[in-house]
Parts: C-alpha cells; structure tokens; sequence
C-alpha cells in the first residue's frame, strides 16, 4: 500500500508538471502516473492533486479541456503551456542546485 | 504581466464560478468511476471546496454568508434592529448633514486645479504694510508683464447693484471682471459667450451680463435666456452667457452676476471712482486672479509679479512708490477674510467636533444595545463556537451585523441630512446680507466617501468592543447553564453602566455647551442697545440703485425724510447711513492742533446723518445744537456732532462744544479739513460683543454722500410698530415709485437680524438642537440598560418579593442605582462642559461661562429624565411574579 506522499503543495505543483511533460493527461491518470512512475512509493491522494490542479490553472501554468477517451468516457485532460513549460525548467535547476548542495553538506559533515 | 494573467483567470473565475463548479464536479465524478475502489475517493463536497479555495474567494463567500446570515438575525428582532437603525440615522445624519456643509463651504476646490490659481495684491512695502487694490493701468502692465508666468491674470471688482428680473429691484452681488475672467477657472460657461475685450475697457460701458445658473434656473427660460434683458440700477442689460452650475469664482458665496469690467463706472455709486473712473491708475479698485502656465512652478509667480511691481515703481512712483505685489492662495470665503489653508482645516475640524460628539453618543447607545443582547444570544454564540466557530470567525460574523446596521444607519442618516440641509438652508436665506449664490451642498465623492468612513467608524466603536466581549467567555458554562447570573453583578452590566456614564457625561457636555449659546442670543436680544427701540422703524433704500445720480439722490433723500417727518402717526423722522448698534463705518478722529494731535486719535463709528437723528432714536443733546437742514446740502459749513464718550476721550474735562476735529483716515492732511464740533448726545453702545459706550461721530449729510441710505421713522409706543410699517411703505412709493425699498421692519427686529445676532442664533440653534440629539440618545441608552438589567435580575426580584419585599422598596432600590450612574456621569459632563465653556468664552456674548442656570439647568433635565427613562424598567421589576420568576430559571 503506497503512503500518502504529503509532498509540500509547490513540489506537488512540480511533479505534476513534469508528469504533464511527456503528454496532456486527465485527473486519475496523473495520480495513476505518480505513483507508478515512484514505484509505489509516492501517492497522490485526491484531497491534494485537485487544488494543486486548480492552482496550475490559476498560475496559467497548464491548461484544460474536454476530450473523449478510449473507455468513451468524458474526461477532462490537463496539458502543459509554454509558461509552465519555463516554470518547470526553473524549478528543476533550482531544485538541482538546493539537492547538490545539500548532498555536498551531508557527506562532508 | 504574470499577476496580471493571474487577476485575469481569477476574475473570470469568479464571473463563470457555476460552470466551474460544474466542471469540477463532472471531472472529480468520471475520476471516481474509473477508480478500482470508488468509495476510497473522498468527500467530493468538501474536495470541491478545497480545490476551490486555490482561487482565493473564499473570503467572499465568508462574507455572503455573514451578510445573509447578519441579515436573517436582523430580521428576526426587527424593534432592535429599528431602534439601532434609528439611533445611527441621527448620529451618522448630524455627521453627514455637517460634513456636507464643510465639503462645500471649506473643501470641495471650486475650479479645476485649484493650486495652479493665484491672487496678486498690491501690498505696501512697510513692516505690515496695508493691502490696497490694483488699478487697471497698474493690473495691464502687470498682465503683460508676466505672460510667461500665468496662462491668463484677470481682474475682478466686486460690486452691490440693485438687480431686477422683473419682480422690482432688489439689492445683490456683482463682480466687474476682464474678458478672460471665466477662462481663469477652467469652467466654461453653461451658455452663452464671455466678455470681449471691447466690454472690458473701462468706460465702454456695454451693457451686457452673465447670469448665475441659480437665477437662470429660476427664470426658467431654457437657452432663450441669451438676448433678455435684466435691469441693473435700473439700466437695461443684455444677457450673454450663464455660468457653469455652482460657480462662483474664487470665493464663496459666489454673486448672482457678473458683468464687463466697462459698466463698472457707472454702476459703482461710490465717489472716486465714479468720478475719476477705472482708467485711472491711482483709484485701486481691483483683485487680481491668475492661472499659472501648465508646466510652469508655482512658486515662479512671486518673483514674477514682483518684477513688475518694481518696474511699475519706477514708472509711476507718484502711484506705486513703496507698493509691491504678493502672489498668495485666493481667498475663498468672504465672510471670513484671511481664512487659508491650515485655518481652514482648523476651522473645519472645530465644526466636526459637535457631531462627532453625537455620533459618540449614539455609539455607545448602540455597544449597550449590543452587549444587552449578546447576553440574551450568548446561548447561540456558544453552540456555534462548540461547532468548530473559531473566535475571530465568530466576531468577524458579529461585526458585519454591526456594518450592516451602520450601512442602514448611513444610508438613513444620508437622507437624513439631505432634509436638514434643506431646513438650515432655507432658514439661512432670509438671514443674508443679500441674495448670494452658495455653493452647491450635494454629494460628490468626498461626502460618499466621509459616509463611509463614519459608518464603518461607528460600527467598529459600537461593534467591535461588545463582539469581542461576548465571543471571549467560555463557552461550556454558558452552554450548560441557562441565561441569567445569580449571585455576582453580570460583567455586562458594569460594562453597560460604564458606556451609560460615557453618555451622559457627553449629553450635558453638549446640553451645557447649548445652553450657553441660547442664554448669548437671549443676552443679546434683549440687550439694552442705549436707546429706546419702541416705536421704530427703519426702510433701507439706494436711489443709486433706480440709475440716480448724486444730485437727483440727494433730492430724493431730502424730499422723503420731508414727507415723513408731517405723515400722520409719525413723531420723528431722519436719515442715516447706519444703524447705531451694528457693525458700520469708523472714522479715527483726532482734535486738530496741538502737537500730539495725531497721537490722540480714537476710533468712532462714523455716521452721515439728517437733521433730528438724536430725536428719532429719543435721545436729547447734552448740550450744543442738532444739525440744520442747510448743513445736509452739499457746500455746508463743515461740523460734527459727537458723543459724550467721544468727548470725554478728545478733551478729558473740558468742554468739547466748538473744538475741531479731523479724521486721520485720509492719507494727506489736505483731505482732512477740520470740522468745528456743534452739539454733543449721549454715548451708544455699539455692538452686542462690547456692552461700553463707543465712541460716535456724527456729520451732515451735506458734507458726504451716500446712496444707501437708512430712512429712520418713530411712532407712538410699540403698538404703532406695525401700522407705521405699512404707512412708511406707502410714503415711499407715492414719493418716488422708482427708489427699491431693499428693507423694511422694526428696529426691534432689525437688530435681531444683525450678523452678530445672527451667528448667536445659529449657534445656539445648532449647540440646542446637538444636544437635544445627544439627551434623547442617552435617555434611549438608559431605558435600554436600565430594562436590559431589570430582566437579568429578574430571579432576584422574584426572591426579594417572595421573602416579603415591599414593591416600593424595590422600586426605589432600582431607581436609585440608576441615579448613581446618572450622577457620576452629570459629574463627569460638567467637569468637560466647564473646560469647554473656557474655550469658547470668546465666543460667548453677556454671560460668563460659568453660568450657574445652565449648569444647573443641563443636569437637572438629563437627571429627570434618565429618572424617567428608568422608572418603566422599575415598575416592571416590581411586578415580577415570584413564582414564574423562580421557575422560569
């Protein structure tokens, strides 16, 4: 059973953003991702992913449409804009930069 | 640009928020559906909430649901919510009604810009050097001397001319202005044209006119009013344009024409510069009003204009020697000249001091209200606290109960002051000099906005205290036990009889402050003037204003004081160009030779008189003789009458009777020809701020002439008042149905309606009517108390009954209380009332302030009636039945 991730609201913005990368996605499929893709290790619960979404739209970071999907099912499919794009290369190098750093403090120390 | 987008897609939001929601719900369904174990997906209400909240209304919806929630509990107690409503009409209404009249008296700016406009005077360069007039040659140098500086510099002369419509002359402000005047101000004209240049030149006299919108409203002839004529002393005058609504220049109140600086010579009857004219440089008749290039500081005017002033010295130094201009903010109130900037805000502030009172008054009232009835809902407040209400959420709710009534209030107090405005300003037209026209009193933002502020103000000093009080106390006890404490004084009562003492206090403050201004005004009528006022009557009239000259005038004069003098009923009759006791002309006068002749000089109300002044008022020459009828005819042997208190000043011990004298007002010693001194009368006092004697002089009618004028006639005793009102009306028309009479009425009344008289009666009506506000606010404050801890107590009085307490007793316990909160309040509110009584001591007329009838009166009246106020809420605790009091706990 994975553990709730209670990832912090702005890396869960990150990670959903990264998963919205490789191809526009709705609601379940983001959640089913995250946590197949951390094998098993990260869940999203619904309580945090829909105002997490809510607030991508908000920032313009991705954005939401209606679309049919295979099981002809009507879902609504988030996809990444140019804007969230740039948020996301901006976050990674920042988290990049804060994760060398911290790796170079903990092995020294 | 991001925050932008952001606001964007949040407004939007906001604006499709159901489609949203649908989506949401739609979306968070079909995630649902395709889970393997449904049931796991949360609570989608709350979910949807929560992914709501990302876009950061939920505030909003808080405050719906506070509103519709304040408004439901509103309803349900509507006598509450009335008196509230009510008590908060008054306090906000007095605030708004005031703020009004400072907005437009004192702060709404009058044009365009306003700190772009600027006056130039001509101010004499000694150490507190005189200001003078500018003279049109002098305002033309100047005008092309600084084109650099000021995009236009006009120049104005303010005027009294007789006006006719069409329904007789009567007497009003005039301004004389350039052609470029209107284009000063940035207001263009709401119809019409300006002035040309060729109007302008002094001496063209072109009879043209602009109207006020007021008077062109009030003749209601639409855009066919260009072309009409108004008659102006009695010359016909073309109407050209009508001024932009609400306009009147630099100063307020603004004239109701305004005419060619051309038509100013010969519509000014004042000698010098009738005869002499405008295009003279030394007759110094003008203001000067300039606005400063766009661009261009302010701050360069100054040197500006005192460039020029240098150049015009060395030009013209017979003139100008020893004369600058200044550039300073223009005046703008002229009944109170000198008044800028920081005395503005000052006087401004003074004015709110009343109302706020009021509105204090009144808030207090309300927070007792409030307490009184959190304590009967504290039930209420404790089973939504236990709901999960945190405090501030609960207070937060409190609170928008208290806005919503201050908003309800406001909204009242609005329509409120509306009528009040109305009132004070129809009761105030009578009482001016002169049809003027004032400036508009309506709403604009500033008066929104003061309303707002005063209303959220209000609900923060009434609502914010009680809300935090009541949502404070732990809630456990009060869910278990019922309403109703037993052995110790509830908190909210001592809270209560503090906020009653508040009240009361502030009631006699105002109520003491009231009293003061009645006993002036009462003072003041009633003041002994130096003569008798029984009998008289006075008609003003100005042939000048019919288009007379100063020989036709004179002729007039004489022809209706003859008239008079053998009319049926009428025991005496004469003509003066004042009216001893009011403010007028003051000459300094000065005994001539004598090396410290100049030295001696004393300021003496100057009157111009007929012959049997003295008589007409019923005094008799001290010694001496009155003036003969030959010495009212131009060309006279100059002489004067004066008073005894003139007399003993000039020549202490000797006798005055044939001295001379001279007048030092006039610059040079050749215009001072001395005047041999006749006939001395007994002094008068002349003003109701000064109860001494003031010196008086008193010269023929020969030797000036005026063409306003003071016809005085008395007839037997005050009943012949009336009759003799009539009879002076119907002599002057048969005489000369041309001559306006702009004034007609008894001496009694004529003083009453004196300017000093006036401003007495104004404030006394204003203090009287506060504080009558503030009592009905506390007495309302103190039946709300009194009732609110009667019924606390009711368990109490039950026992007390039951265990054999007789009905009187208790009364009288109940009573009594409430006179202690009565009487350390009454103590506070004189304490504060004589520290006021000290600031306004100045303005104070006859009485000191420490006067023992107000201070005893003020008490006396809040002290019966809190009595009464809680004389019901007694009686009722006497007739508490002990066995439902004892059981209904």
């Amino acid at each position: 059973m994975p553990r709730d991730t209670g990832l912090p609201p702005g890396t869960l913005m990150m990670v959903v953003l990264r998963v919205l990368m490789r191809q526009p996605l709705h609601g379940y499929a983001i959640a089913q991702t995250i946590r197949q893709r951390s094998r098993d290790e990260l869940s999203v619960e619904e309580g945090s992913l829909y105002p997490a979404l809510q607030k991508l739209l908000l920032k313009g970071w991705v954005k939401a449409s209606w679309r049919e999907s295979e099981s002809g099912r009507q879902v609504r499919e988030y996809r990444i804009t140019a804007s969230g794009r740039r948020q996301l290369d901006d976050e990674m190098a920042e988290y990049r930069r804060m994760s060398s750093a911290i790796d170079v403090l903990l092995k020294e120390a | 640009m991001r925050i932008v987008g952001e606001w964007f897609r949040r407004l939007a939001f906001l604006l499709r928020r159901r489609a949203v929601e649908d989506e949401l719900r739609r979306e968070m369904e079909s995630h649902r559906a395709m889970m393997d174990e449904p049931r796991a997906f949360g609570n989608t209400l709350r979910l949807r909430d929560e992914a709501r909240d990302a876009w950061g209304w939920r505030w909003l919806d808080e405050l719906a649901q506070d509103i519709r929630f304040a408004w439901r509990t509103l309803r349900r107690s509507p006598g509450f919510t009335l008196t509230a409503i009510l008590t908060l009409a008054f306090g906000i209404g007095v605030n708004i009604g005031m703020f009004r009249l400072v907005n437009g008296l004192l702060l709404r700016p009058l044009y365009e810009r306003p700190e772009e406009v600027i006056a130039v005077s001509s101010r004499s360069t000694k150490p507190d050097g005189d200001f003078r007039g500018v003279s049109y040659p002098n305002y033309v140098d100047l005008r092309e001397g600084t084109t650099s500086v000021f995009a236009d510099l006009s120049a104005a002369s303010d005027l009294f001319v007789g006006l006719d419509v069409g329904e007789g002359p009567r007497r009003t402000r005039a301004w004389a202005v350039t052609a470029n005047y209107f284009d000063v101000f940035g207001v263009p004209l709401a119809l019409g044209r300006a002035f040309s240049p060729d109007e302008e030149r002094p001496g063209a006299n072109i009879r043209v006119a602009i109207i006020s919108h007021r008077l062109w409203q009030q003749r209601k002839a639409g855009a066919t009013i260009i072309g009409q004529t108004v008659r102006v002393n009695g010359e016909p005058f073309t109407i050209t344009g009508v001024a932009a609504e609400g306009f009147s220049g630099t100063s307020t109140p603004g004239p109701e024409l305004w005419l060619p600086l051309g038509a100013h010579d010969t519509l000014n009857s004042e000698p010098a510069s009738a005869t002499r004219g405008l295009s003279a440089r030394d007759v110094h008749e003008l203001t000067v009003v300039g606005r400063v290039r766009a661009g261009v500081p302010v701050e360069s005017a100054a040197p500006a204009v005192a460039t020029v002033a240098r150049r015009l010295e060395q030009s013209f130094p017979d003139v100008n020697a020893g004369y600058t201009f200044e550039a300073s903010e223009p005046m703008r109130l002229l009944f109170m000249p000198g008044a800028r900037g920081g005395a503005f805000t000052l006087l401004a502030l003074t004015l709110m001091i009343m109302p706020v009172t009021v509105l204090l008054v009144a808030c207090l009232n309300l927070a007792d209200l409030l307490l009184a009835r959190g304590h009967v809902r504290r039930q209420e407040l404790a089973i939504r606290s236990s709901l999960g209400g945190g405090r501030w959420r609960i207070t937060r709710q409190l609170l928008t109960e208290s806005l919503l009534l201050a908003f309800a209030g406001g909204a009242a107090g609005l329509v409120l002051s509306s009528w009040a405005i109305e009132a004070l300003m129809t009761s105030l037209g009578p009482l001016l000099p002169a049809a003027v026209n004032l400036p508009a009193i309506d709403l604009d933002w500033r008066v929104l906005a003061g309303t707002v502020g005063f209303c959220v103000a209000a609900s923060l000093v009434f609502g914010a205290w009680p809300a935090w009080t009541l949502t404070g106390r732990a809630v456990v006890a009060d869910l278990k036990r019922h309403v109703g404490d037993q052995g110790r004084q509830p908190g909210g009562i001592r809270i209560g009889n503090a906020l009653v003492i508040g009240q009361v206090a502030l009631s006699v403050l105002l109520l003491v402050t009231g009293g003061l201004f009645l006993m002036s005004a009462i003072t003041a009528v009633t003041a002994d003037p130096g003569f008798s006022l029984d009998g008289g009557v006075v008609a003003q009239i100005d042939p000048g204003l019919a288009g007379y000259d100063q020989a036709r005038g004179r002729q007039v004069q004489t022809a209706l004081v003859d008239r008079l003098r053998t009319t049926p009923g009428v025991e005496a009759a004469s003509i003066g160009s004042g009216f001893p006791f009011t403010s007028g002309d003051s000459r300094l006068v000065a005994p001539v030779g004598g090396a410290d002749a100049e030295s001696r000089s004393v300021d003496s109300v100057f009157t111009v008189t007929g012959r049997d002044f003295a008589r007409v008022l019923g005094l008799s020459l001290l010694t001496g003789r009155d003036f003969t009828d030959a010495e009212t005819l131009p060309g006279s042997e100059r002489v004067a009458i004066i008073d005894d208190a003139l007399a003993q000043r000039l020549w202490p011990g000797t006798n005055a009777l044939g001295q001379l004298i001279q007048f030092l007002d006039e610059e040079t010693p050749d215009a001072r020809p001395p005047l041999r001194v006749i006939g001395i009368i007994p002094a008068l006092k002349h003003s109701i701020n000064n109860p001494r004697p003031f010196p008086h002089v008193y010269v023929p009618l020969g030797q000036q002439y005026s063409s306003a004028m003071l016809l005085h006639v008395r007839g037997r005793g005050k009943e012949a008042e009336r009759a003799l009102l009539g009879t002076v009306a119907r002599v002057i028309r048969e005489t000369d149905p041309r001559v306006p009479i702009l004034g007609l009425e008894t001496w009694r009344d004529h003083l009453d309606n004196t300017i000093d008289v006036l401003l007495l009666r104004v404030a006394a009506q204003i203090f009287s009517t506060f504080g009558i506000i503030a009592l009905l606010l506390a007495v309302i404050g103190v039946y709300g108390v009194k009732s609110y801890v009667v019924s606390r107590r009711t368990r109490e009085f039950g026992i007390r009954i039951a265990a054999g307490a007789h009905p009187r007793l208790l009364l009288w316990h109940v009573l009594r209380e409430g006179s202690r909160t009565t009487a350390i309040g009454i103590g506070i509110g004189l304490v504060l009332a004589l520290g006021a009584g000290q600031v306004l001591q100045g303005m104070l007329y006859g009485i000191k302030s420490v006067e023992p009838l107000v201070l005893a009166g003020a008490p006396l009246i809040l002290f019966t009636a809190s009595l009464l106020a809680s004389f019901l809420p007694a009686l009722r605790a006497t007739r508490v039945d002990p066995t439902i009091a004892l059981r209904s706990e």
